[in-house]
């Protein structure tokens, strides 16, 4: 055994990825014994209430061991991650106790547990029947300037921001030369049919 | 490139989630199209994991051993459960995008999930449009949209407004706001929002309907309860 312990980030991240590939219950053991305590102390302050405050505990870490493998160690730390697991299910608990189920959920406000799409912007990700390979071919035909602004974006994996501050042009111009190019795109693609 | 940003307390509220459903989406439509507010989101959520998981020991009552808390027993029944593969939901790829008087805008993130909640448009006055964003709470959340040469009529607020643009170009008097620009106005400043050349979709939130404060659009001021009601 190592003398690190979870509230050093790298041995955290390490112990994330055995509950992921190999649902190994030392290191979940380890999260936990780390973790709940100091969850159970934030939940109780928060809601004064030692129910929910179990209950908000529970929610969480039951979530690290079925979701370890939805850490991405280069989006933050654990306890990044985990801290933003504990945030949304409070503020799910904050609604239901208001009987506003109906309203924003924190699943639609922060996607912490959703399949994240690591090379593309989620926005603006290409329509899924046009293939990248087909894609190199079409995007001779295009002028430069979209071109340029198409292989940032969908080769490699900016965003339409961070290409607009690449390129020193504004984010307008860039949104207008993607739409732009992925029509012409859709309509090469389409006529070849 | 974005020249108005969310406080730093819209953002520290936006991070814990303590702001109204309206205000949440507002901040997170900003934070999903500039880099520099989602730098520093993920800084403060870094610091109150710190401030959460950082301390060294853990106050006596709420350590593991004690009697209201069987960590044990809490820890045997979560590794009971076999851990679900279930595909995670994937983030919606098509579908973001709002089709508007024939033109198509994409959505930011936040709005793109929350796709369902955006009520039908109406024509509220001449070149101007709108639709309701059924988010919840007291505050209202609406888009706008000016088509190019339009004008809304000189008005204050008895609450506060935030407006941001999603797409295009309008100015008041002080300032251009452009993709992204977020601008929060408390019950103080008069403004007449207007678009030039370009058309303009915005996003607004509103703890209080407009009150309009010129000539004319006096006359209009049930027109108020109408835009935001
Ligand atoms: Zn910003």
């Amino acid at each position: 055994m190592s003398s690190a312990q979870p509230d050093d980030p790298d041995h955290a991240a390490a112990l994330l990825a055995l509950v992921a590939t190999e649902q190994s219950r030392t290191a979940f053991s380890e999260l936990f014994n780390y973790f709940a305590p100091r969850l159970k102390t934030y939940a109780t302050r928060q809601f004064g209430n030692e129910q929910t405050a179990m209950d908000l505990v529970q929610e969480t870490m039951t979530n690290v061991w079925n979701k370890a493998h939805l850490f991405k160690p280069d989006r933050g730390s654990a306890s990044t991650w985990i801290f933003t697991i504990a945030r949304n299910i409070r503020f799910d608990f904050l609604r239901k106790n208001k009987h506003r189920q109906h309203d924003l959920s924190a699943d639609e406000l922060w996607p912490v547990l959703a399949e994240q799409n690591d090379s593309l912007d989620d926005d603006y990700a290409l329509d899924d029947d046009l293939l990248m390979q087909q894609l190199a071919g079409y995007c001779e035909v295009l002028p430069k300037a979209q071109r340029v602004v198409i292989e940032l974006i969908y080769v490699e994996g900016k965003s339409q921001q961070e290409v607009a501050d690449a390129l020193g042009i504004p984010l307008g111009t860039v949104k207008s030369r993607t739409r732009l190019a992925l029509q012409k795109l859709r309509e090469l693609i389409n006529s070849d049919d | 490139m974005i020249k108005f940003h969310p406080s730093e307390e819209h953002l520290f509220h936006y991070v814990t989630g303590d702001l109204s459903p309206a205000m949440l989406m507002m901040v997170g439509t900003h934070v999903d199209m500039c880099s520099q507010c989602q730098e520093q989101v993920r800084e403060m959520e870094q610091l109150l994991a710190n401030k959460m998981f950082g301390q060294e020991e853990v106050p006596e009552e709420f350590a593991l051993s004690d009697a209201s808390f069987d960590g044990d027993e809490m820890l045997a029944r979560i590794m009971a459960q076999a851990p679900d593969r279930h595909e995670a939901p994937r983030l919606q790829q098509a579908a973001n995008e709002l089709i508007l008087e024939g033109k198509r805008f994409q959505l930011p993130g936040t709005l793109a999930r929350n796709q369902h909640r955006i009520g039908a448009w109406h024509k509220v006055v001449g070149k101007m449009w709108r639709a309701s964003v059924d988010v919840g709470g007291d505050d209202v959340l609406t888009f706008i949209y000016m088509d190019k040469n339009t004008r809304v009529p000189e008005h204050t607020h008895k609450g506060r407004e935030a407006t941001m643009v999603i797409n295009g170009v309008f100015n008041d008097e002080t300032a251009e706001y452009r993709d992204g620009d977020f601008v929060f106005l408390d019950s103080t400043v008069k403004h007449t929002p207007e678009t030039r050349d370009e058309d303009c979709l915005t996003l607004a939130a509103l703890d209080a309907p407009m009150h309009f404060t010129s000539g004319l659009s006096r006359l209009l001021n049930p027109f108020s309860s109408l835009f935001f009601k």
